[in-house]
């Protein structure tokens, strides 16, 4: 037509690749709006409010806009609930035709109307969608009303698809959690020297019962958990967040912002953990048990953590026996992900050859560039046509990523993980990282690739 | 009928957006990309859906607009995105669509891209614009709009080329291969437009393309103006988004429309207008595929007549598969779509009519199963479960069903994102169509045998030492008293005595019909009654009685309240009676309310037989029937009251009939309130147990709350009792007596053991005390006109009903189909079966008979008249003759 296609690389896409050097001073560019027609593998802002807010159980996830929003969304990830179901189920105003010429504050009037006359909610998050900003609909003035008519929280997420990426909808997301703290019955964080230690666990969405595997560790420690955000969460226990004598957050891309108002709000300090890898996750254990400053505590946490390595480096080792020196290549959607899995597959042998994100920050590019080897290459908001050419040439024999790259990956005869939401196993605790070396291996050594 | 629960909210969506549907209609154009003109999230979220639909890497561009594009306008983004996207995959043909974002800021992609175009020195209809708000529509019409943007750009050499157009609705790869291998069965020189068959599920290869081979190659697109004929395989299609119904006003290229081939009609169709079109026989191997289809139609048959389905998904779809499960006898119980459409509902009620089905009915008992559009998951899962459905048909999202009501489901059409091969699925033509009956039939199967031994073991199966012999013995004498019994055997209605002792004046519910306050030795209806007894009073009377009428057999306590909201009445005269005479029948009627707490006593008193009124099912009907409940003191009212005395009904019943007891169930037909409701009922009570269901009209008693309602006519109430009857035994010859009436069924003589003459009230119309007379004759004739057969000749009996003196032949009685072969040798078992055959008769009218065989009939209570007359003759003297030995047994009281 014009060229033939190119090497796979648009100019206006060379600074956002990098190969890594540790002389070079050259900083990638990210934090950017998406290239147009470049084939971006991120999603917008609507997605990042609708990751971070669904988990909530016992809230309802109004989506205003028409049926496409709602319907891509609904029931996709693997979050799971010890009660309420209500957040598993799609609800959409679905606007048509005429909603857009008139105006769709009425039906999402009536809409709001209609799950309280059904269902008797407390909280009802309502999701702006990309036209709902540009037809000047005022939800922000319809959840005001709506919360004095029925006597409920009902929270607007500023979420229009098109006002930033997805890292602007986590921040969407966080606004409308404090939003959600600040309820007119806010719970003043007292500090007397009586109160128990409690903490706040940010950032864990309870992917296949993950929170119920981490949340474990910490009781057996000795440690109450007072709010999670929002892994099988209910939203009294977000409301009285503010009481927590720490937060601890591990998916810092999308909980970083949130942790740092609340501690400027209600004076909540925040520790970043992971528990994903067995370093991390000694090294999250017990960074929690020494802020607590208990002597008894801390010895628990010594004693659990020597225990359940003790458990799982036998059956580790059989599998690292069997990946050492395969190389591996990582796109997810955050910067925190890409950084646990580098060094989770160091723990396995395996090379990362090729490591990007959706949504990575500079600082998370920084740590990368410093834990990932010379010449491995780093890319923000990459698309299919540089995956392809880079898992070519670095000969990676596996892909991390989600559900658009994993067909990708397979067409060109290399292994894949599944490392996203929609997976129906866990990866984080000391299980998870047998499950995921396992899952691993049987990737990478499955027969079916002595065929292609 | 409601399309969705709710108005303003759409809850669980059954439909994608119409870009969705754009994108899979371009998927099939040969080395082609689609630009989606809007935020970078619509193409995420529409390449995720595909990818894990299709297992395959879905690249779709976008013009990620932001916030600056969205205020000022997204022309640069786009014209960026295009340049960007050409030298990144350089297709011949992009389609370019827009979504909620672009439409609703009003950008004018058409002016935009020619723009690019030309600028770019690239030709016209290298890039295609299509139209496709997300609020527009669905991914069904987004599909054909595509189609159509695509051939009106494209499709202009009109130089004829002896090609069939041949347009696909949105259905699997593996349909598409299927549908092409049809094609090339038939030798036929085709254009097939979308070709997703190689581009959606690509082979594996050394080599990777990052735009995937095959689909519609642009020249063909480009000739289809000039072919002779298009067949379109969808029907559903609105007339203005049809590709081929463009192609015929455009360049008049002869239009040929059809369902997608699935199921034996469609796919004979199908088959026929390309055996039309090529002029060629159906090739050999359709011919044996079609016959081996029938084989396994036939062999599927009886498990697929248990299907009660739902079937949902594109109008395109659940229209072919609906015919489908028609043919094959799978009831669709629902068919739902969440696109607006209105075509369908018109096609299926022509399908209907034209086989014989009736559309008055939707839904549950109807043949006509209920059809919406424009709805979602959470009505589509409330209606499957109202209409009792045992399948679902249709994509994954169907699942949370299953999740939550246990329906299991059969994955067809899109998304299917849960389990592996939606798009190698092959569900059309021959091959394919039974390869889907046996997914379905199959389906049903492993729900039917999943747990059919645990079930059928707890349902049926009693340990040795719980079955106590008496038991075995007491059903005997059940089934006895059942065969004596007036109300249970209409044989024995006729010459056994019963006797309503009025020892339970109590209620406990209100009920809008009833009036308990008239008493009158006039009024004849349930509810009624000239005195109130004691149980010792009763014993009295009953002795008394029992002195007069010697075929007195059954004792029956019907109120004038409740039997069970006086027990202690009750038992008392239960206990009583059965001190006098153990060999009298027990039964007593009740509205159930106490039943669950009385019921292990009511089996230990020696009660046989329970007769419980539940006029309906469904507490909202309960709640317009009865006023209110007192339950154990509590008082209810409404829906309450009425699912209470629901729930205690159905318990009590089946606590009863469990157990052998034989209970009938009483209903009260009222107009516009419970009428359309009965076969629910009778379905329902069958299940607990009931034995059978007497339908009665509703007396607007006077001083009830119904007291203007309609009557129920007869002819009504004979057509609902025989529309029931196919459920369950229906009493046909109730004459709702009185809670003190005495005597044969119809001719109450309580009068005659009155205590208390009647204090004078107002007197009835004189018509209305006086009851039809109905007499059953048997008539042994060879000629049909006289009565001129011996009793022991007889093979067949001429049947003869005479209602008020009116005569009238009923039916023709054979008597060898009473009995079986092996019984039928000696004669006197002959008399036996001949007994049998007409022992529902008053009396036989025979030109002679023996001894043994009239003595035999004489103690059935079968009179016997020996005449020569002609038959009419004959049965107007018998009747005179019965009457006369009736007037003398009152006057001897």
């Amino acid at each position: 037509m014009v060229d033939r296609a190119n090497d796979g690389i648009l100019e206006e896409r060379r600074t956002s690749i990098f190969c890594n050097s540790k002389q070079s001073g050259c900083e990638l560019k990210c934090e950017k709006d998406s290239l147009a027609g470049s084939v971006s593998q991120r999603a917008c802002v609507y997605c990042g409010a609708r990751v971070v807010l669904n988990p909530i159980t016992d809230a309802f996830h109004i989506v205003h806009g028409p049926i496409g929003c709602a319907s891509y969304t609904w029931d996709i990830r693997g979050s799971l609930t010890s009660g309420p179901e209500t957040f598993r189920n799609s609800f959409s105003t679905d606007l048509r035709e005429d909603d857009i010429i008139f105006g769709g504050e009425k039906k999402l009037e009536k809409a709001i109307d209609e799950i309280c006359a059904q269902y008797s909610p407390k909280v009802i998050f309502i999701y702006a969608t990309c036209i709902v900003g540009v037809i000047g609909d005022d939800i922000e003035a319809v959840c005001k009303n709506a919360e004095a008519r029925h006597g409920i929280r009902v929270i607007p997420v500023k979420s229009s698809g098109f006002a930033g990426n997805k890292s602007m909808g986590y921040k969407a997301a966080g606004k409308a959690l404090m939003k959600l703290m600040d309820g007119p019955k806010q719970i003043k964080n007292e500090k007397e020297d009586n109160k128990n230690f409690n903490i706040n666990f940010l950032g864990d969405f309870n992917l296949a019962g993950e929170i119920w595997i981490t949340t474990g560790y910490l009781k057996q420690m000795g440690i109450e958990i007072n709010a999670r955000f929002t892994g099988d969460s209910r939203c009294e226990e977000i409301m009285k967040a503010p009481e927590a004598s720490l937060n601890i957050v591990q998916c810092a891309g999308s909980m970083t912002s949130l942790a740092k108002e609340m501690e400027e709000k209600y004076g909540i300090p925040y520790i970043k953990v992971s528990f994903f890898g067995l370093e991390d996750i000694r090294h999250s254990l017990m960074s929690i048990a020494e802020y607590t400053k208990d002597p008894d505590i801390i010895e628990r946490t010594e004693k659990l953590i020597f225990i359940e390595e003790l458990k799982v480096q036998a059956e580790l080792r059989k599998y690292s026996s069997r990946l050492e020196g395969k190389k591996a290549a990582i796109y997810v959607g955050g910067g925190f992900k890409a950084i646990s899995l580098i060094k989770q597959f160091a723990d396995l042998g395996i090379r990362t050859v090729m490591v990007g994100t959706q949504t990575g920050r500079k600082d998370e590019y920084d740590i990368i560039r410093e834990i990932a080897e010379e010449g491995t290459v780093i890319l923000d908001d990459t698309n299919p046509a540089e995956l392809e050419k880079f898992i070519k040439e670095k000969g990676a024999d596996i892909l991390v990523g989600g559900v658009k790259e994993r067909p990708l990956a397979y067409k060109l005869g290399v292994a894949f993980c599944d490392h996203n939401h929609e997976r129906k196993h866990p990866l984080c605790g000391y299980e998870g990282a047998v499950n995921f070396a396992k899952e691993i291996d049987m990737t990478i050594n499955s027969p079916v690739w002595r065929y292609v | 009928m409601k399309n969705r629960n709710f108005t303003n909210l759409n809850i669980n969506p059954c439909k994608v957006c119409m870009p969705m549907g754009a994108v899979m209609a371009f998927k099939g154009i040969e080395n082609s990309m689609v630009m989606l003109h809007g935020s970078q999230g619509c193409s995420t979220y529409i390449r995720r859906h595909m990818a894990g639909h299709y297992n395959e890497p879905i690249d779709i561009a976008s013009s990620s607009l932001n916030e600056e594009g969205t205020v000022y306008g997204g022309e640069k983004n786009l014209k960026k995105g295009l340049k960007n996207l050409i030298e990144l995959y350089n297709p011949d043909v992009i389609g370019v669509a827009t979504t909620c974002l672009a439409e609703t800021i009003g950008e004018d992609i058409k002016r935009i891209t020619s723009e690019f175009a030309e600028s770019e020195g690239l030709e016209k209809d290298r890039i295609i614009p299509m139209s496709t708000a997300g609020y527009g529509g669905t991914g069904f019409e987004g599909y054909f709009s595509a189609l159509l943007s695509i051939v009106k750009s494209i499709a202009k050499d009109s130089r004829p080329n002896g090609k069939i157009n041949v347009i696909v609705g949105n259905v699997s790869p593996g349909d598409v291969r299927n549908i092409k291998d049809i094609l090339d069965s038939f030798s036929i020189d085709y254009i097939i437009l979308p070709d997703i068959s190689d581009t959606l599920d690509s082979p594996y290869s050394k080599e990777y393309s990052r735009i995937p081979k095959g689909g519609t190659r642009l020249e063909d697109i480009r000739r289809m103006a000039g072919s002779s004929a298009t067949i379109e395989l969808g029907v559903t299609i609105p007339e203005a988004l049809s590709p081929g119904q463009y192609l015929l006003s455009a360049y008049n290229v002869p239009l040929y429309k059809c369902p997608i081939p699935m199921g034996i009609e469609n796919t004979d169709l199908f088959v026929n207008i390309l055996s039309q079109l090529s002029g060629r026989p159906v090739p050999e191997r359709l011919v044996s595929e079609r016959g081996r289809m029938l084989d396994g139609m036939i062999d599927s048959h009886k498990y697929n007549g248990e299907g009660r389905a739902v079937i949902y998904g594109e109008p395109e779809l659940v229209y072919a598969v609906g015919r489908l499960c028609f043919e094959n006898g799978i009831k669709p119980v629902l068919i739902a779509t969440g696109s607006q459409n209105g075509e369908i509902k018109q096609l299926f009620k022509e399908y209907f009519s034209k086989n014989g089905m009736s559309p008055d009915e939707e839904g549950k008992n109807g043949d006509f199963p209920l059809i919406i559009d424009d709805t979602d998951f959470e009505t589509i899962q409330d209606y499957s479960v109202k209409l009792e459905a045992n399948i679902l048909i249709g994509n994954s999202d169907g699942k949370i069903i299953t999740e939550k009501e246990g329906i299991p489901l059969v994955r067809i059409g899109f998304p299917i994102h849960d389990r592996m091969g939606g798009q190698r699925q092959v569900y059309t033509g021959y091959n394919g169509s039974m390869r889907l009956i046996d997914d379905i039939t199959n389906t049903l199967l492993e729900n039917k045998y999943e747990g059919y031994r645990k079930r059928m073991y707890s349902k049926y199966y009693q340990p040795e030492n719980q079955v106590q012999p008496a038991n075995d013995s007491r059903t005997a004498d059940i089934d006895k008293k059942t065969q004596s019994h007036p109300c249970y055997s209409s044989g024995a209605a006729c010459s056994n005595a019963r006797m309503h002792i009025p020892v339970a004046p109590a209620c406990n519910i209100s009920c809008n019909y009833c009036n308990r306050k008239f008493d009158c030795v006039n009024e004849s209806r349930p509810g009624v009654t000239s005195e109130v007894l004691t149980p010792e009073q009763a014993a009295e009377k009953f002795v008394m009685v029992k002195s007069k009428l010697k075929n007195l057999k059954v004792i029956g306590i019907a109120g004038p309240g409740d039997a069970l909201a006086n027990f202690s009445n009750t038992k008392k005269s239960i206990e009583l009676i059965k001190k006098l005479d153990p060999d009298i029948t027990f039964c007593l009627s009740t509205n159930g309310l106490m039943l669950p707490y009385y019921a292990e006593e009511l089996i230990a008193l020696g009660v046989s037989h329970v007769t419980i009124t539940i006029n309906t099912i469904d507490p909202t009907i309960g709640a317009k029937i009865y006023r209110e409940i007192n339950f154990m003191g509590m008082k209810l009212y409404g829906e309450q009251a009425a699912k209470l005395l629901l729930d205690n009904q159905l318990i009590g019943l089946r606590m009863l009939s469990s157990r052998g007891i034989v209970c009938k169930v009483n209903i009260v037909m009222i107009k516009g309130v419970n009428d359309s409701h009965i076969p629910e009922v009778v379905k329902k009570v069958k299940e607990c147990g009931a034995f059978m269901t007497n339908i009665m009209p509703l007396i607007p008693a006077s001083g009830s709350v119904f007291e203007n309602m309609e009557l129920t006519n007869n002819r009504d109430l004979t057509e609902m009792r025989k529309k029931c009857e196919v459920d369950l035994k229906q009493m046909y010859h109730c004459k709702q007596c009185r809670a003190d009436a005495i005597g044969i069924l119809g001719e109450d003589v309580h009068g005659e053991f009155e205590r208390n003459s009647c204090k004078g009230c107002a007197p009835a119309p004189a018509e209305a005390g006086r009851k039809e007379t109905v007499y059953l004759f048997a008539v042994a004739s060879k000629s049909g006109i006289m009565i001129d057969q011996h009793f022991g000749h007889a093979e067949e009996f001429y049947i003869y009903e005479s209602r008020d003196s009116k005569i009238k032949l009923l039916e023709k009685r054979n008597v060898d189909k009473y009995c079986s072969e092996s019984e039928c040798d000696s004669e006197e078992s002959k008399i036996e079966k001949t007994i049998k055959a007409i022992e529902d008769c008053n009396a036989v009218l025979v030109l002679r008979i023996g001894y043994r065989p009239a003595k035999a009939l004489e103690e059935k209570g079968i009179s016997v008249i020996q005449t020569c007359e002609r038959i009419e003759a004959g049965i107007r003297q018998a009747v005179k003759e019965i009457e006369e030995a009736r007037v003398v047994l009152g006057a001897r009281s």
